[in-house]
This record gives C-alpha cells, sequence and structure tokens, in this order.
C-alpha cells in the first residue's frame, strides 16, 4: 500500500513530521490494517523540521500515528513497534524498502512501514533548496507467493561525490540571514547527467545480474530528481510511457519521497498491479544508484 | 541458510582535549549546580579541539578498528554510519551525500555499500540490529558500523543557558566526544553470534529528550527531561530484557558483563537495583565508563567493550549484554558470547 502527501496550503512553513505522519496515516486507513501490527517504521526523510537530531523523526511519527506507544504489560502477546530514520539520499527509500521487506519475509514482522517526507528544515534559511514539500509513506506485508520483491542492488560512483552537497553554514551576511545557520544545497551543472549516465550503466548491470532484458522490464519507477533526470534517462532507455513521471512545477523536484509519488500513480490507475516486471530505479548523492525487481 | 554473526573487531578515537568536571562548572557565571560530578561520576571528559569533528572521529575510528581487523578495507560488504551529529569541518552539519559514502571514500572501502542510521544514543547498536538481518539473508558477509559524535558543543549551549540545577539541559553537561567503529561479520559458530533482541521504540515518551540544530548559533542542544526518562527507561525495559534472556536460555546471573548505555552513575546504579530487585539476581559486574569520558552517546557501548578489551578483563566465552536506553524512547538488547576477539587486544598486542 502506498499513499502520498503535500501541503494543504502552500504559502506557510511546512512541518516535516506532520506531513510524514499524514502520509503514514492516509497509508493505515487504505491498507485498513490494525496499526499495533506495524512491527518496524522507517523514515528515510533527509531534510527534517528545524533538524531535528534526536529522537529519531520516526518515532515522533510513530507518536503521531499512535502505533505502539508504549509496551502492554498486561499481556502476554503485546506486539511493539522498532523505529528509526535511514538516510541514503536518494535511494533511501529503496534501502528502508530491503531492510523491510527481508523482515517481513522472514516471518519476524507481519508489516512494516517506510515514511519518507522532506520540507525546509527553517523558513527561508536555506540556499538553493528546489525540493518540494512532500511525503510518502509504503506499507509492506508478505505475499505468500513468489510475487513482491525479488532483487534489490546498489552500485557506487565514488568518482562523484561531490556533484552534490548539502550542509548547513553559519551564516555571517544579510539582515535577515546574520547569525543563523543556513542550510546549503550545492548541485553541479552536470550533476543530473552524471546521474542518467550512472543510472543507465547500473540498469544494465542490473538486468545482466537478474537475468532480464529491458523488453521484458514494463514499468520503470524512478527517482524524480535531480531536475531533468527523468527526460534524460527516458531519451536514454527509451521507454516513454511506462517510465514514471511526476508533474513538475518550475525548478521544483520531489526529492526522497519522488519514487513513491510515481508509484502512487501508477497504483492508483491499476498499471503497477497489470505489470509483470516492475523496476524501481532511484539515484541519490555520493554517486549511489539502488534498483529492485518487483514481480507480479 | 540463515547465518548468524559475531563482533570481529573494534576501534575508538578518543579526542584529546580534556575538559574536568571541575573546569566545566568554573564556566558558569553564578555557580548553580553542586556536587555534580559525584552524582554524575563523570570527573572529566575529552572533547574535539580545532580540525576534528564527527567526520574526523568516525574516520579515525573506523581506521583503528580495522588496525586490529582480519579484514582490508576493500574486504568491507556494507559500512552504516550511526551517529546523531554529521558535523563536517567544524560546526557544519551535512545531509547529502551521506557521512557512510565520505567515510568509505576516506577508507578505500570501495565495494562497501554505504547508508546512515539515526536512532539518538541507540544509533549503534541500531546497526547491529540491521547489519545482523543483512547477514543473517546472506546478503552481506562483513559490515563495519560507526559513529563520531561531536556532541561537546550541546555543553557549551547548555552553560549559557542553565541558571538552576533543575534546567532541562542539564544532561548536557554530561556530554563528551568520541567516535568508535566495529566491524560485524558472519559466523558459522551458532553459539556465538549474537543475539538481537526486543529493539522497541516507546514513542509515548519521545518528548522526554530532545535535541536539535540551533537556529542563531553554531551546534545544537539538547533538553532533558532525566528523571522521567530514566524512570520509563528503567520500568518498561524489564519486561524487554526479561523475554531476551529466555530467548538466549540464560538467567540474569549467567549475563557475565553488564554495558548499559553510560548516562551517569547514579542512573546506572539505581536501574541496576530495580533489576535486583525484579529478577532477585544479578550480572556478574556493570560495566560503567563514565569517569573519564562522560556520556557519548551511540558510542558508549563499544567505546566500553573497546576499554575492556584493552584491559584484558574479558576471557572468551563471557556473556555480554550490551543494553541500550535511548530517546525515543528506545529500548534494545544484544547478547552475546565473548570470541577470539578478546586475544587480539590489550598489551600483547
Amino acid at each position: 500500500m502506498v499513499s502520498v502527501a503535500q501541503p494543504r496550503l502552500g504559502f506557510h512553513h511546512v512541518n516535516s513530521i506532520r506531513l510524514s505522519a499524514r502520509a503514514a496515516g492516509q497509508c493505515l486507513d487504505y491498507a485498513g490494517i490494525d496499526p499495533c501490527d506495524i512491527g518496524l517504521l522507517i523514515n528515510t526523510g533527509i531534510y527534517r523540521y528545524r533538524n531535528t537530531g534526536e529522537p529519531a523523526i520516526a518515532a515522533l511519527i510513530q507518536e503521531t500515528i499512535g502505533v505502539n506507544r508504549t509496551t502492554a504489560k498486561d499481556t502476554d502477546n503485546h506486539k511493539n513497534t522498532f523505529s528509526f530514520d535511514l538516510n541514503n539520499c536518494g535511494c533511501g527509500l529503496l534501502t528502508a524498502l530491503e531492510i523491510v521487506e527481508g523482515s517481513v519475509r522472514s516471518g519476524e514482522i507481519d508489516y512494516g512501514m517506510v515514511v519518507t517526507g522532506d520540507a525546509e528544515p527553517f523558513h527561508r534559511l536555506s540556499n538553493e533548496f528546489t525540493f518540494n514539500s512532500a511525503a510518502a509513506a509504503i506499507i509492506l506485508a508478505g505475499s505468500g507467493t513468489s510475487n513482491g520483491f525479488s532483487m534489490f542492488r546498489t552500485y557506487s560512483y565514488p568518482e562523484y561525490c561531490e556533484e552534490l552537497v548539502s550542509s548547513t553554514f553559519y551564516g555571517n551576511e544579510g539582515w535577515n540571514r546574520k547569525g543563523r545557520n543556513i542550510l546549503n544545497v550545492m548541485q553541479k551543472a552536470s550533476y543530473s547527467d552524471v546521474c542518467v549516465d550512472c543510472a543507465v550503466k547500473s540498469l544494465f548491470k542490473f538486468l545482466d545480474e537478474s537475468g532480464k532484458t529491458l523488453d521484458e522490464i514494463d514499468l520503470i519507477i524512478p527517482s524524480q530528481s535531480p531536475l531533468g533526470f527523468t527526460d534524460k534517462l527516458k531519451k536514454r532507455v527509451g521507454m516513454n510511457g511506462n517510465l514514471i513521471e511526476i508533474k513538475k512545477t518550475g525548478n521544483m523536484v520531489f526529492h526522497t519521497a519522488g519514487p513513491a509519488f510515481a508509484l502512487k500513480k501508477v497504483w492508483d490507475d491499476n498499471r503497477f498491479r497489470n505489470s509483470k516486471n516492475v523496476l524501481f530505479l532511484t539515484t541519490g548523492a555520493g554517486i549511489n544508484v539502488s534498483l529492485a525487481l518487483y514481480q507480479n | 541458510m540463515d547465518w548468524k554473526c559475531q563482533i570481529e573487531s573494534i576501534g575508538v578515537k578518543i579526542p584529546g582535549t580534556r575538559v574536568t568536571t571541575p573546569e566545566l562548572m568554573g564556566k558558569f557565571k553564578t555557580p548553580c549546580i553542586k556536587k555534580f560530578g559525584l552524582l554524575t561520576g563523570i570527573s572529566e571528559r575529552k572533547i574535539c579541539s580545532s580540525g576534528e569533528d564527527s567526520f574526523s572521529l568516525a574516520t579515525d575510528a573506523a581506521m583503528n578498528c580495522l588496525s586490529h581487523s582480519r579484514y582490508r578495507a576493500e574486504e568491507l560488504d556494507m559500512i552504516i554510519n550511526c551517529s546523531i551529529t554529521k558535523y563536517k569541518n567544524g560546526l557544519s552539519h551535512l545531509y547529502e551525500p551521506s557521512f557512510s559514502t565520505l567515510i568509505r571514500n576516506n577508507i578505500g572501502a570501495r565495494k562497501a555499500i554505504t547508508f546512515d542510521i539515526s536512532n539518538a544514543c541507540a544509533g549503534m547498536l541500531t546497526g547491529v540490529y540491521i547489519a545482523e538481518k543483512f547477514i543473517r539473508q546472506g546478503v552481506i558477509k562483513t559490515c563495519m558500523i560507526v559513529s563520531g559524535e561531536y556532541i561537546s558543543n550541546l555543553c557549551d549551549h547548555a552553560i549559557n543557558n542553565i541558571t538552576t540545577s533543575l534546567s532541562s539541559e542539564i544532561s548536557s553537561l554530561t556530554l563528551g566526544d568520541c567516535g568508535a567503529a566495529a566491524i560485524i561479520e558472519r559466523t558459522a559458530d551458532k553459539r556465538k553470534g549474537l543475539i538481537i533482541s526486543g529493539f522497541t521504540t516507546l514513542s509515548k515518551y519521545s518528548d522526554l529528550c530532545t535535541g536539535r540544530q540551533n537556529r542563531n548559533s553554531p551546534g545544537g542542544k539538547m533538553k532533558t527531561r532525566a528523571k522521567k526518562i530514566h524512570q520509563a527507561a528503567i520500568s518498561e525495559s524489564v519486561p524487554i530484557v526479561k523475554e531476551a534472556l529466555n530467548k538466549c536460555c540464560l538467567s540474569f546471573n549467567e549475563i557475565k558483563w553488564l554495558i548499559p548505555h553510560q548516562t551517569s552513575r547514579s542512573s546506572i546504579i539505581a536501574g541496576a537495583n530495580h533489576y535486583l530487585n525484579y529478577f532477585g539476581e544479578k550480572p556478574g559486574q556493570i560495566v560503567i565508563t563514565l569517569k573519564d569520558t562522560g556520556n557519548t552517546a551511540s558510542t558508549t557501548h563499544f567505546f566500553a567493550l573497546h576499554r575492556y578489551l584493552n584491559e584484558r578483563r574479558f576471557s572468551e566465552d563471557d556473556n555480554v549484554m550490551l543494553l541500550c536506553f535511548a530517546s525515543g524512547l528506545i529500548i534494545g538488547v544484544v547478547i552475546f558470547k565473548m570470541n577470539e576477539i578478546v586475544y587480539r587486544y590489550g598489551s600483547t598486542n
């Protein structure tokens, strides 16, 4: 089950934790499962409300949606939830899905949830922050069949480590920024081209390892950032209608939640269920490329 | 096949600058805290000096870990950075790329998959939890978990804001900086494998300890309701510890070494007494390493293991329990039998 959330109003500062919790709550509603059955909750958002360091944002989401807030001491079969944050840039969603999938497959948990959401940490205290405020949640359950995720791989390209660097610095300039911690996102002009190169190389390595050909892939659900990534990838891979893109608004892109928004699109129009082989393809700073094969 | 995993090597990096508790108390304009050293058991902490930060601590700890290991950097399959703070180049907090990616590039672990996790002071044990999953499923054979905590800057913030002994920032005065790393490897010896149990987040208590970056000054700040979080951690952890002991068919007195999260001496002793009342038995020894380093957040368990290994206190086949409490509220238990790692540390090395 997948759910997404965006701010209801566009002109005020967005709390990434509330946004993520809204997506998580909706996802639980759609799935129709008891929230207490969620055994593992992983948050993969990077840009969080007021740069909260601890507790993990996942714990705050868990509290907001009311999943196993405390141990039930009066019963022997009480349920617990373990939650933590994971950062693997644009690939975090797939890394977290791999962890949850392993836990579900081994029977350790019945359901696991991956939540991801980004928003500007402090209003107007950032440079080049071109990521939409957006959040998404995905719940994984055991299929009991061979359907589902069958293979995960991550490929690294350390030579491009400095193509995207984002960090805070202590500002000394400007009347409204003097003495403030400013978030600075430095993205080289070549970043999207390099991402596409790395993604294409990784895609063919992955297909080799999985024994599939590109013709056998019915859908590709890719990262929606950096800007222009999906357009260029389409041209290189040539899967026009089956490489899913989300409508862009200006220069703003969907960051960690991008692949989940693309998944939501094909989930709602039933293309996901009707496709035999679905490929998830994510890229992130580092540069890392993560891929996963989902079979129906 | 379901594989087991074990700790193969541990490395730490302690920064060189020391700040004693009397020196720290001397920084207050109005003395408002009495007997801090006596209550916490902390006589000094080590802090980063110029040129040191979370990244340098983590990288140095990783190199130190490799120097004790049979593995070379290029043989590592996965690196997980588990620190709360991700300061690089002073107090500049890095978001992208992940810290672990930069550590991998620095130590030359070419083929390692990398990602960061963040789970407050339970970070490194959460790293063990994840590494165990990947190893058990046969995805990887070796994983380095690493953390560099540059948290002494929270102490600087607290000094400027504490006016009474009831301040919510008092706990920040216990903090010290440290880097730690450990390699977790696959083993076929089921007897010596790690037992990971009871990792639970009790989010009802998530507001009892919060830390975030300052808006108006470099570094961060932390606010804690110390008494409440201590009481919650102790009372809620009892059934979790009991379940973990049952899982490995051990009684509490068969645990030779209990290494809890290092917060303060008085709270560790109070917790031990609560366990004694409940279980009616106690572990061989409760490890407290606060005196020289303070609370080093996610690195405390592996710092304590490293110190006791170097002091040759462990014997092969000793049962060790790592018990984590962290803001969230996170409770987790790792139980294992000491392996031949005990021969690779200490004076003869």
